[in-house]
């Protein structure tokens, strides 16, 4: 069936096509030539819509004291780049794809942080909590100084330092020698690693036996236990705890903690990042909460947490949409920070 | 994982815009490079590190085989017998070498640790990404680890080599000339040789080890160029042998090659009783001191670019 043709014309057009004629000529809807004639259009407020949409009210200046600050995460974000051999089912370009095919080579861009700012004072715990994969790891990356982030800067008084069970260790040689290349490792003298030996065997929990065979003989979680041990035997100021509290059987776990307790007390500043979210609750004074690699709420644990439970909830029973209606109203309530330096003393150093 | 940068939407907030204005100065930059002189202090300050690490994986390299440590001693006797019976015996490269034995052995042993130094220390950073993310240490420990490192496991292949020269180094093979070799105390002059040629290879294997990591295909053209270095290092043939085949112009190069230098101060000290030829002593602690420099500089600038996943 073919369309029949029709000599209507949408309205628009005929504007259009009759704008040259005398009397549409008047009613062009141009304030500026509607102001000429004395319609007094001059006197409408011009409102901008790209530089401030109504939802955004004036930004508060907060001066905060240099004193008391401890970490500083200015606009950071991360998109990693990964060599991938599949690169080339994405590539729209023709001859790119062939190219990318036959090389098996390419680079996978990996969007893993979006901008995150905050600023973060000494004595304060601070709980990052997220579902799996949400950028959690990325963002204790960016505060370890490990990976460079993509934009913004990370500032902080000392060099954080992570614990957790991710310390590298060497397969080949035994859990003694691990326990002093580690320290070392970590810049503390043979002496200093001396004296820190008993207390690491005590905290891993390991007889003589295991500390003479070499890592690869270990279990998992025997492993897991003297990387916890090793890590934790230095004092950071800023220290960063990833999942740690949940390695090991119900005895690790007490020592771990006691452990924990010793060295958080000493740390100026924490970062706990756990699913656990009554530790969170219990040790936190504040939480971030990312979610798809954007920060959506950072305050209060109590009501932060509230609103990530019923967001899993949500997720874990298959409600997407009443899961995408929490993201939603949580961000909502999130009052964005935006660093500034006073002139000139922005930290270019190197700690 | 965070949508991508175009399909992004920006999400309605109701909270106020805080604007956070603070004095930086207590502050530094999380991850920054230090200074160069503050780089070659944390360097020294991480020294017990970089001897522990080099000497523990030493003991550890070759506990998977039955045979043990004794594959490090083995397998570079087997090379060395192999260039042999190749080229001295059947491509008579021997042809006016005095003492063809003793210069094969300790050619090709000698420049066995060369290579290995270079080829272990360029691949120390994007081999060892685990460690380097795991622990905040000056990156540079481990380039200059996996040399010392290369070092400590060829110390009985030194010793073997030095027996080797002093019972059959003279052995006289058909058509060759031979003179006497003996222990004297020219011998020692191998210390001070070995400890220039660690640190031109710590200075090559620096800049390698950034621009391995920086693009993983430079490793191919590694291999590739101690090969080339291997057969223009005078290894297992003299120089005279590119003059007589008309390429007069490779003579000067060759001996402004550190490996070149390396090779012939030993043998002129253990095979010919000399000293070594002053302009080999130069030109070899010019490339030490230069490589090193370089090479620490050289890495120092790619600090930064280290950790990253790949």
């Amino acid at each position: 069936m073919s369309t029949p043709t029709s000599n209507y014309t949408p309205r628009r057009a005929n504007w259009l096509a009759t704008s040259n004629s005398g009397v549409e000529e008047n009613l062009d809807l141009d304030p500026e030539l509607l102001d000429e004639s004395g319609y007094g259009f001059e006197e409408i407020e011009e409102i901008h819509w790209d530089d401030a949409p109504f939802t955004h009210s004036a930004p508060v200046v907060e001066p905060v004291d240099q004193n008391k600050v401890s970490v500083v995460v200015d606009y950071a974000s991360k998109i990693y780049r990964v060599r991938s051999g599949n690169e080339h089912f994405k590539s729209k370009k023709r001859i790119r794809k062939q190219v990318q095919r036959v090389l098996g080579s390419g680079w996978a861009e990996i969007p893993a942080l979006e901008e995150v700012s905050f600023v973060v004072n000494r004595g304060e715990t601070v709980g990052v909590i997220g579902t799996n994969g949400s950028g959690k790891s990325t963002l204790m990356k960016l505060l370890t100084g490990k990976v460079r982030p993509t934009t913004g800067e990370v500032y902080a008084t000392s060099t954080p330092i992570m614990l957790g069970v991710n310390a590298a260790l060497v397969k080949e040689i035994s859990g003694r020698e691990n326990i002093k290349l580690g320290c070392l490792a970590m810049g503390l003298s043979p002496k200093q690693a001396a004296e820190k030996y008993d207390m690491i065997v005590e905290l891993s929990g390991l007889d003589e036996d295991a500390l003479n065979m070499p890592l690869k003989a270990y279990s998992s979680g025997m492993a897991a236990r003297l990387q916890f041990a090793i890590a934790t035997s230095v004092d950071p100021d800023i220290l960063l705890i990833d999942e740690a509290l949940n390695t090991g059987d119900a005895q690790f776990r007490a020592r771990t903690k006691k452990r924990l307790d010793q060295v958080r007390s000493q740390a100026g500043c924490v970062f706990l990042v756990s699913h656990s979210l009554g530790t969170i609750k219990q040790m936190c004074t504040r939480v971030i909460w990312i979610e798809q690699g954007r920060m959506l709420a950072d305050g209060d644990p109590e009501w932060v947490c509230a609103q990530y439970e019923e967001y899993t909830d949500h997720k874990s029973n298959g409600r997407m949409r009443s899961a995408q209606i929490v993201y939603d109203r949580t961000l909502l309530k999130l009052a964005p920070v935006q660093v500034e330096f006073s002139e000139g003393t922005r930290p270019t150093r190197a700690g | 994982m965070a949508a991508p940068a175009a399909e992004r939407h920006d999400g309605f907030q109701l909270g106020t815009q805080r604007v956070v204005q603070m004095d930086g100065r207590r502050l530094v930059r999380v991850g920054a490079r230090p200074t160069f002189f503050q780089y070659i202090r944390d360097l020294w300050r991480f020294r017990h590190f970089l001897w522990y690490d080099s000497q523990s994986r030493v003991s550890s390299q070759n506990n998977l085989d039955s045979m043990g440590r004794v594959w490090m001693v083995v397998n570079p006797l087997l090379q060395a017998a192999i260039y042999l019976t190749l080229f001295g015996i059947i491509l008579e490269t021997s042809r006016g070498v005095v003492n063809f034995i003793g210069y094969l052995i300790i050619g090709v042993l000698t420049f066995r640790f060369i290579t290995g130094a270079v080829t272990s220390a360029s691949n120390s950073i994007a081999g060892n990404q685990r460690v380097v993310q795991s622990f905040n240490f000056p990156r540079a420990a481990l380039p200059i680890s996996a040399a010392v490192r290369e070092l400590f496991a060829t110390v009985p292949v030194f010793v073997v080599m030095a027996i080797l020269v002093l019972v059959i180094g003279d052995f006289h093979i058909p058509g060759a000339i031979s003179t006497d070799v003996s222990l004297s105390w020219h011998w020692l002059l191998f210390f001070p040789v070995i400890a220039l040629a660690l640190m031109v290879m710590t200075g090559l294997g620096l800049i390698l080890a950034r621009m391995v990591n920086a693009h993983n295909d430079v490793k191919h053209l590694v291999s590739i160029g101690t090969r080339i270095w291997f057969y223009t290092s005078a290894v297992i043939f003299s120089v005279d042998r590119f003059a007589e085949a008309g390429a007069d112009w490779v003579t000067p190069i060759m001996h402004h090659n550190p490996a070149f230098c390396v090779l012939d101060i030993i043998r002129d000290a253990w095979l010919y009783d000399g000293w070594g030829e002053p302009y080999r002593w130069i030109v070899l602690a010019a490339w030490g001191v230069g490589a090193m420099l370089f090479g620490l500089w050289f890495f120092w600038r790619g600090e930064e670019t280290y950790g990253r996943e790949r």
